[in-house]
């Protein structure tokens, strides 16, 4: 349709002078040219825009109607709440709470310093404008984050739109899309990450640190993303033809990118001095792991208990199982990750996995979905093909309705 | 090309500047570092979190109990179980309130005595073979009293002595309970969920 206004409007053009000479010509088809080239940037950027806003309408409806086949109140805010499971109370009562020093009050042993503040934070103060209760802000505040990522997450597509596409049902009406949809850092990880990510392909390594920054105030393996940006500076080095032993004169030679490497763990520098303030521990995000029952172990030995945890009955996967298959198609996916050239991301999704799987494989799936690079990279194999592309879509929706009536009756695996 | 190619190599004073940030950015988390390296944190929370000795994290519980008393640790006797239970316990629910850990303590308030007490409790192992039996070591504030084999799965009366001088100058009454023979829920659980015994009943008399 776009196209056909352009040509009507060269047409336009070309017939406005009787006597036109070849100068003329030359100059209507130049402009025609550039009209038609604004035209399809026009249309590619309201693509862009429609297609996470087209699923983020599909995914409320979809999460919606598995929520109404269960439950009897037909309310946006009991949805909302349903979908609040699991990690999702912790966040609420930190946004509504905030943290308690030591001792802990009702004589609790889990304090609420395991889960970083940026998020809660965050609702907390959208909160105080729009005063409705916490879960309604979260919920809409996760979506708006997760369509904001899709936005970022475009320039890292390189134009491909059946890839962004895929990527977009994923986020917002996919399998997962509770997990980034309710009150959880997931959207906010995969905004921030996305940012740190473009950022870095932009060799703008200032936005990368603030952007990292702000991700280690989000979850703890978010101060990760550093060694993508250290890697990323390594490669513009090697790229502008310089030796490796070279490099560290070069990063000292260069004071940005040394602020940007020392601002990005800034939000976990702070998180840790705020705990030292009220606990008297800055490292009280680790040691409350102990009152979770977290223990550090083998990772391989975890992995191999999670794949022989077999069904007793039927055939499905057992949680242990899905959450092991999880751990393992997301290092796999890192791996191809570095093969492809994309070795920071690559480092940072599987140091991502790995430090989790050190205590043992409780929420892997969620912290695989959560790795935006392995998400984009799936994207993008999936869109291959145009059938096959299709296909993922359409299961990608599907299952959205079942996978949150799972997420609502407390499916171990998803937690 | 990036800002920093364009502004830095040519702006001495913003070079200066950057190399001023970066500075304070690292010395701030040096500090924040050494901070977090040295925790200002009581003995409880010490032992429970960092140096994990214990798996009962100590509160400020404090149960009043009438010498004489029978207190059930069973639901129906919830709610003043419930002031005496300091940590490491679970429950109480229909068969009595459950060990959890390595260690469970009560702390009940005590009035002046002139003699000891002998304390009658009724304990039930918890078993899963090979593990047939539990050991229990029963301290009264730190002082170990009493060490009893629980085997079997109905609740055994237990009965010992309290010397006056374990509470001769005390308020309180600790009672500590450590367990030998712990049963983990999984090979790779944490020593949180250990399961030892269930407390059934609990009661003191002037010896």
């Amino acid at each position: 349709m776009a196209k056909g206004r352009t040509n009507k409007l060269a047409t336009v053009i070309k017939g406005t002078g009787h006597a036109s000479s070849l100068t003329d010509q030359g100059k209507h088809f130049e402009i025609s040219h550039d009209r038609r080239s604004i035209d399809k940037r026009l249309l590619e950027a309201s693509a862009v825009v429609a297609v996470p806003l087209l699923f983020a309408i599909s995914g409320i409806a979809i999460r919606y109607a598995a929520f109404a086949s269960v439950s009897a109140e037909p309310d946006f805010e009991s949805y909302a709440r349903a979908l609040c499971r699991w990690d999702c109370h912790w966040y609420v009562d930190i946004s509504e709470l905030g943290y308690e020093s030591f001792p802990i009050p009702n004589q609790s042993n889990v304090g609420r310093w395991g889960f970083f503040p940026l998020y809660p934070m965050l609702v907390a103060g959208i909160r105080t404008v729009f005063p409705f209760p916490t879960i309604l802000v979260a919920s809409i505040t996760s979506i708006a984050c997760s369509y904001a990522a899709c936005l970022v997450a475009w320039p890292l597509f390189g134009k491909n739109m059946r890839a962004y596409v895929l990527y977009c049902a994923f986020l917002l009406s996919g399998p997962f899309s509770f997990h980034f949809t309710t009150f959880l850092t997931e959207p906010l990880f995969v905004l921030l990450t996305s940012c740190v990510f473009l950022a870095l392909k932009r060799s703008n390594y200032l936005v990368a640190g603030v952007s990292s920054a702000l991700l280690s105030a989000t979850r703890l393996v978010g101060v990760l993303v550093v060694f993508a940006t250290a890697i990323q500076m390594f490669q513009q080095h090697r790229g502008q033809g310089n030796t490796a032993l070279s490099f560290p004169r070069w990063l000292l030679s260069r004071p940005d990118l040394l602020v940007a490497i020392l601002i990005s763990p800034a939000g976990l520098f702070a998180y840790i001095l705020f705990l030292y303030v009220t606990v008297g521990d800055g490292f009280a995000f680790l040691h409350v792991q102990r009152a979770f029952g977290r223990v550090a172990g083998n990772p391989l030995l975890f992995l191999w208990d999670g794949l022989s945890a077999v069904p007793t009955t039927g055939w499905l996967p057992t949680a242990p199982q899905w959450s092991a298959l999880a751990a393992l198609t997301g290092l796999a996916l890192s791996v191809v990750l570095a093969v492809r050239g994309q070795y920071g991301a690559g480092l940072f999704c599987a140091v991502c996995i790995i430090l989790p799987l050190i205590t043992n494989l409780a929420s892997m799936v969620r912290y695989v979905i959560g790795l935006a690079p392995l998400i984009m990279l799936m994207a993008i194999l999936l869109s291959a093909s145009k059938l096959i592309w299709l296909a993922i879509l359409v299961l990608f929706l599907g299952a959205c309705y079942f996978m949150t009536m799972a997420w609502i009756g407390g499916y171990l695996a998803l937690v | 090309m990036p800002w920093s190619d364009t502004l830095w190599p040519y702006d001495r004073a913003g070079s200066f500047g950057g190399y001023m940030v970066a500075a304070v950015l690292a010395v701030s988390e040096v500090v924040i570092l050494a901070l977090a390296l040295h925790p200002d944190v009581n003995a409880d929370y010490r032992a429970y979190y960092i140096d994990r000795t214990t798996t009962c994290l100590n509160r400020d519980a404090l149960g009043s109990y009438t010498v004489g008393q029978r207190v059930s640790f069973r639901s129906d006797g919830a709610k003043q179980a419930a002031g005496m239970l300091v940590c490491g316990w679970s429950g109480p629910v229909a068969d009595g309130t459950h060990s959890l850990g390595e260690t469970s303590r009560l702390r009940l308030e005590i009035p002046p005595l002139r003699d000891g007490l002998t304390a009658t409790l009724q304990m039930a192992a918890v078993i899963r073979p090979p593990q047939m039996s539990q050991r229990v070591l029963i301290s009264v504030n730190g002082i170990p009293t009493h060490k009893v084999t629980l085997s079997g799965k109905e609740p055994t009366t237990v009965s010992f002595v309290i010397p006056h001088a374990a509470f001769a100058n005390a308020k309180a009454l600790d009672m500590a309970f450590d367990y030998l023979d712990g049963i983990p829920p999984s090979a790779a659980a944490s020593n949180i969920y250990k399961r030892s015994i269930k407390l059934v009943s609990f009661r003191l008399d002037a010896a």
